[in-house]
C-alpha cells in the first residue's frame, strides 16, 4: 500500500514535472506589457484626426548642392524624407502628428532650446526635434557620424516650418 | 492573436539554409546584407542610440504601430510569408514533374505544371508582392508602379538582397539568362483561368490590385514589365550566370551535373528569403518610423 501511493505520488510529480516543462513560459520580454495592451482587436496607434502624410511632403526641404532629398515613407499622421550624401544615407528627416501620441509633444514643455522660433530639443545621440504649432513634430536624425548637431539644426531650419504650423 | 513583433524578429535565425543561401550572393552586392537578427539590436543599428530607455521607448513604439492593423505592416509580414509558403508547394510541383521526366512516373507529368510555366508564373508573383508588400511597408498607393520603380533605384541592404535572390534563385537559375523576357512571355500567354489554379496566385491574388483574374494578371505583367529591365541590368553588370551561381551553391548543396535541374525546386522548397529578408525590411522600416514619431 505505502509502495503504490509512493509510486503513485512519484508518477504524479513525474507528470508534474512535463507539464511544467511543457508548459514552461517563454523568457518575458521588455515589451511584455506594451503588446498586451496594444495587441487587442481593433488598437490603434494612429489617431483617425492624424493628417495624412501626403500633407507634409511640401513642407520638407528640397535636395540641394550635394544632398538628395528622398521621400521613404508617407502614412498618415507621418512622412519621413532620407537625406543622401554619394547615394550614401546620411540623415533622415520626418514630420509626424503628435495627435496620436500626445506624449511625444509633452517633451517639449521643459525645454529652453529654440528652433526657428519654435521649441526645440535634443533626443538621444543623434536626434534634434521642434514641435510646430503645437501638434506637428518635425525631427532631423544623423545616419552618419559626418552629419552632426548643427547639421541637424540647420536642416530643421530648412524646413518650412511656419507653413506647416499652419497646417490643419 | 498573431505573434509579436519583437517575438518575430527575435525569431530570426543565424545560420541554416535560408542565411547560407542569401550569404552565397554576397559576391553580386558586397557588404549590402548583414543578417541583423533581434529586434533590439535592428533598434540599435537602425537608430545608433544606445541608451536603454530611448531603446525601450523606440520599441514599444513600434509594437504599437504593428499591431494596429490598418497600418499595414500585418498584412505586408502576411505577404511575404504567404507567397513563399505558396511558392513551396510549387517546389514540390516542379520536382514531381521532372521525376516524372526522367522515370518511369511519366503520368506525374500530367498532374504537375511544367516547370518553365510554374517558374515564371512564381516570379511574376512574387515580383508583384514585393511592389504590394512595399506600398504596404511605406504608405505609397497599392497600384503605384511609378513610385515603386523609383525606389527600387535606392534599394539597400536587405531589401536588395531579396531582388538579388529573387533575380538568381528565382529567375536566372531556374530559368537561364533570359529569365525576363521568358517569364514574361510565358505569364503573359498563361489564360488568367489557368492563374487561378496556379498555388502562388492563388495565395496572394486578395492583395494584388483587380476586381478579377484578368484585371490581377494585367497588374503583374505591367508590373513585371516596367521591372524588368532594372533585372536585366542587375545580371548584365553584375554578370551573373547560371554556371557561376550553381558553382557559389555547390558550396553549401551537394549535386551532381545532371541533376542541376532539380536545384531551382530544391531551392524553392528549403530557402525562405522572401519572409527572412521581407521581415528583416519591414523591421527597419517600422523602427525608423517608431524613433521618428517618439
Amino acid at each position: 500500500m505505502v509502495t503504490s501511493s509512493r509510486q503513485t505520488v512519484a508518477s504524479l510529480l513525474l507528470s508534474l514535472s512535463f507539464v511544467t516543462v511543457a508548459c514552461a513560459p517563454e523568457a518575458p520580454s521588455r515589451y511584455d506589457q506594451v503588446q498586451q495592451e496594444t495587441a487587442q482587436k481593433g488598437s490603434v496607434a494612429v489617431s483617425k484626426e492624424a493628417v495624412n502624410g501626403g500633407q507634409f511632403n511640401r513642407y520638407f526641404p528640397k535636395s540641394q548642392a550635394g544632398f538628395a532629398v528622398v521621400p521613404a515613407q508617407e502614412k498618415k499622421g507621418f512622412a519621413e524624407h532620407k537625406v543622401n550624401r554619394g547615394g550614401k544615407n546620411v540623415a533622415v528627416l520626418s514630420v509626424n502628428d503628435t495627435v496620436s501620441n500626445p506624449a511625444a509633444a509633452q517633451k517639449f514643455q521643459q525645454s529652453q532650446m529654440r528652433i526657428g522660433g519654435f521649441p526645440a530639443v535634443e533626443q538621444g545621440q543623434t536626434g534634434t526635434a521642434v514641435l510646430v504649432g503645437d501638434r506637428f513634430q518635425v525631427k532631423a536624425q544623423s545616419r552618419d557620424p559626418s552629419f552632426t548637431q548643427q547639421d541637424r539644426a540647420a536642416w530643421l531650419q530648412k524646413f518650412d516650418l511656419n507653413g506647416l504650423s499652419n497646417l490643419k | 492573436m498573431s505573434k509579436p513583433i519583437f517575438k518575430e524578429v527575435d525569431d530570426l535565425p543565424t545560420g541554416g539554409l535560408t542565411v547560407t543561401a542569401l550569404k552565397s550572393l554576397d559576391f553580386l552586392i558586397p557588404g549590402q546584407w548583414q543578417n541583423l537578427t533581434g529586434f533590439d539590436n535592428t533598434i540599435r543599428a537602425v537608430t545608433g542610440e544606445t541608451d536603454e530607455a530611448l531603446i525601450q521607448q523606440i520599441g514599444e513604439r513600434a509594437v504599437a504601430l504593428y499591431n494596429d492593423k490598418s497600418q499595414g505592416y500585418q498584412r505586408a509580414l502576411w505577404l511575404y510569408s504567404t507567397v513563399e509558403s505558396g511558392s513551396g508547394l510549387l517546389g514540390a510541383a516542379a520536382l514531381a514533374n521532372r521525376i516524372g521526366q526522367d522515370s518511369f512516373l511519366g503520368f506525374l507529368k500530367n498532374i504537375t505544371p511544367k516547370p518553365e510555366t510554374a517558374q515564371s508564373i512564381d516570379l511574376c508573383v512574387k515580383l508583384v508582392t514585393e511592389l504590394v508588400a512595399f506600398c504596404q511597408i511605406n504608405g505609397i498607393p497599392g497600384d503605384s508602379i511609378g513610385d515603386f520603380l523609383a525606389a527600387l533605384g535606392d534599394y539597400s541592404g536587405e531589401s536588395l538582397m531579396r531582388m538579388a535572390a529573387l533575380v538568381c534563385f528565382d529567375g536566372v537559375i531556374p530559368l537561364g539568362p533570359e529569365f525576363a523576357d521568358k517569364a514574361l512571355s510565358v505569364f503573359d500567354s498563361t489564360p488568367a483561368k489557368e492563374l487561378e489554379g496556379n498555388q502562388t496566385y492563388k495565395s496572394v491574388q486578395e492583395l494584388i490590385p483587380g476586381h478579377d483574374s484578368a484585371q490581377k494578371k494585367g497588374f503583374i505583367t505591367q508590373s513585371f514589365d516596367s521591372t524588368k529591365g532594372w533585372m536585366k541590368r542587375f545580371v548584365a553588370d553584375k554578370n551573373v550566370t547560371q554556371q557561376g551561381l550553381l558553382g557559389r551553391i555547390r558550396g553549401f548543396i551537394d549535386f551532381t551535373d545532371d541533376k542541376a535541374d532539380y536545384v531551382g525546386a530544391l531551392l524553392d522548397m528549403n530557402v525562405k528569403y522572401y519572409r527572412h529578408t521581407g521581415l528583416q525590411t519591414l523591421a527597419r522600416r517600422l523602427i525608423e518610423r517608431a524613433v521618428a514619431e517618439i
